[in-house]
């Protein structure tokens, strides 16, 4: 088969979204959630890390293979630095990254149909002076990508599943909130969607249930401060402060 | 996207450069820059001004540079190297510690700053770019600080109690010799507040001695630049927690 033969071509585009579709089904969610104190970002991994700091101001929360989500944080880190040494701390920014670096790169991946295709799908997030100019990108495995309002975005294999958490936990998120009750919250929203079923809203007595066990894996969040004094924002979680 | 953690050698790659030597820069020389531990750890300080010749240049120079959480540098000698040098440092040590998800080791920072300094060879022996830094790091095994001070060619020597710096260096270097040796207490054993005191009134004394190193006036609310590097990371000493720590005193 050759690529002028656009009817196969659009064959085997569809199959191949359908394979990474198929691929990603036992990937678990991963979160971030824009708050006064900062942008926290949570996942759930077995062995592999699943939060990352990106840049002073930017992390990465990703599902997928995780060689592939190396890849994917491997490129961005060294376009974040390489702007940023040629530039400024300040030039660098998801929208930058994404537009001119990621989308490109991850759209010819995806397109490559004779090279092994990126399995991964990613929330980036970018800390600003106030929670209005936090940036949360919701980056897909074709190169697509779109910036989410209202200060969440959930990275799920399921669209629908996806958008239910979402809109569940924009209404959840109103009030204050612990970081302890933030983890609790993203935990049971995790748990929701890792159930062999469709999304449903989590009730209170789950949302508020202490326990943070799951078994053979471990819970990854952290912080993009929000603190103007500090270059460096990205702080992991200790385990006293998850619970 | 070779992700090998040196971004030393991703620069050529990009057709980027840490050489600045064209041997038109102006040079602007002496200083005074100097750290000492204290009883938790190690204090840098550094005055605010740059000189070129006879004439002071400026009054508000940051010359205690925090590298990343857990090393910082002070700079002396010609600032657009000197500073284009820390801000390349900074970038290799947040490069490294995000790609690799590991913190560069204490004696790969010192390396990597040895490095530059050597590269700088050219600029040095022109006579134009010298930089002469102290750094001081904390080794993430044992979460020690310790102060390094460089030759302009690259070597590296610890400053086992303290290390200085630049012009106004010398004076300083003799008191806290001095204060090593029959202070009560001495200077690593002093508390913060002694310890950011003790960084002022050296700077006081350096500027009776040295043109081109600039003083500290309490009275104005003028202090050095002072960072602490312990355990907890580096931490900036503001000006006004200088301020507190002076009037606890009443000097």
């Amino acid at each position: 088969m050759t690529t002028d033969e656009p009817y196969r071509w659009l064959d085997a585009i569809a199959n191949r979204r359908e394979y990474i579709r198929d691929q990603l089904k036992g990937a678990t969610p991963v979160f971030a959630f824009s708050r006064p104190e900062g942008i926290l970002l949570f996942g759930v991994g077995s062995g592999q890390s699943k939060v990352f700091e990106i840049y002073d101001r930017l992390a990465l929360a990703a599902l997928g293979h995780p060689v592939d989500i190396e890849k994917i944080r491997q490129t961005v880190i060294e376009a974040a630095h390489l702007e940023g040494f040629t530039r400024a701390a300040e030039d660098v920014t998801i929208r930058r990254l994404l537009n001119f670096s990621l989308g490109p790169a991850l759209k010819a991946g995806f397109e490559q149909i004779f090279s092994a295709p990126l399995m991964v799908e990613c929330v980036f997030a970018e800390v600003g002076a106030t929670p209005a100019d936090d940036v949360l990108a919701r980056v897909n495995f074709d190169g697509s990508y779109r910036f989410q309002a209202h200060g969440v975005a959930v990275g799920h294999t399921n669209p629908a599943d996806e958008t239910a958490a979402v809109e569940w936990l924009r209404a959840q998120l109103a009030g204050a909130l612990t970081t302890p009750q933030l983890v609790r919250l993203a935990l049971a929203a995790w748990r929701a969607l890792t159930a062999d079923k469709a999304f449903v809203p989590p009730d209170a007595a789950t949302v508020a249930s202490p326990s943070l066990a799951i078994e053979d894996r471990v819970i990854e969040a952290a912080w993009l401060e929000r603190r103007g004094d500090m270059r460096l924002r990205y702080r992991p979680l200790t385990a006293a402060e998850l619970s | 996207m070779n992700g090998d953690g040196d971004f030393l050698s991703l620069l050529p790659q990009t057709a980027l450069t840490t050489a600045r030597g064209d041997g038109k820069a102006v040079a602007l020389e002496a200083t005074t820059v100097f750290a000492f531990h204290y009883a938790d750890g190690v204090i840098v300080a550094g005055d605010h001004r740059a000189t070129a010749g006879n004439v002071v240049f400026s009054d508000r120079t940051e010359k205690i540079l925090e590298l990343d959480r857990h090393s910082l540098i002070a700079i002396a000698g010609s600032p657009a190297i000197a500073v284009e040098m820390a801000r390349t440092l900074q970038t290799a040590f947040d490069f490294y510690r995000r790609s690799q998800l590991q913190p560069m080791s204490l004696q790969a920072k010192m390396r990597a700053l040895s490095r530059l300094l050597h590269d700088n060879l050219p600029a040095t022996l022109q006579g134009f770019g010298t930089v002469a830094p102290l750094f001081a790091g904390l080794d993430p095994a044992t979460m020690r600080p310790s102060i390094y001070f460089y030759d302009p060619l690259g070597a590296q020597f610890e400053g086992v109690k303290h290390a200085g710096s630049g012009s106004g260096s010398g004076s300083i270097k003799s008191v806290l010799h001095f204060l090593e040796q029959w202070g009560s207490p001495t200077p690593e054993k002093m508390t913060l507040g002694e310890a950011v005191n003790l960084a002022n009134r050296l700077l006081m004394t350096a500027a009776e001695f040295d043109t081109a190193t600039g003083g500290v006036d309490p009275l104005r609310g003028d202090f050095a630049t002072i960072k602490v590097l312990n355990g907890a990371g580096v931490r900036s000493i503001t000006p006004a927690a200088q301020a507190a720590f002076w009037q606890e005193v009443k000097p």
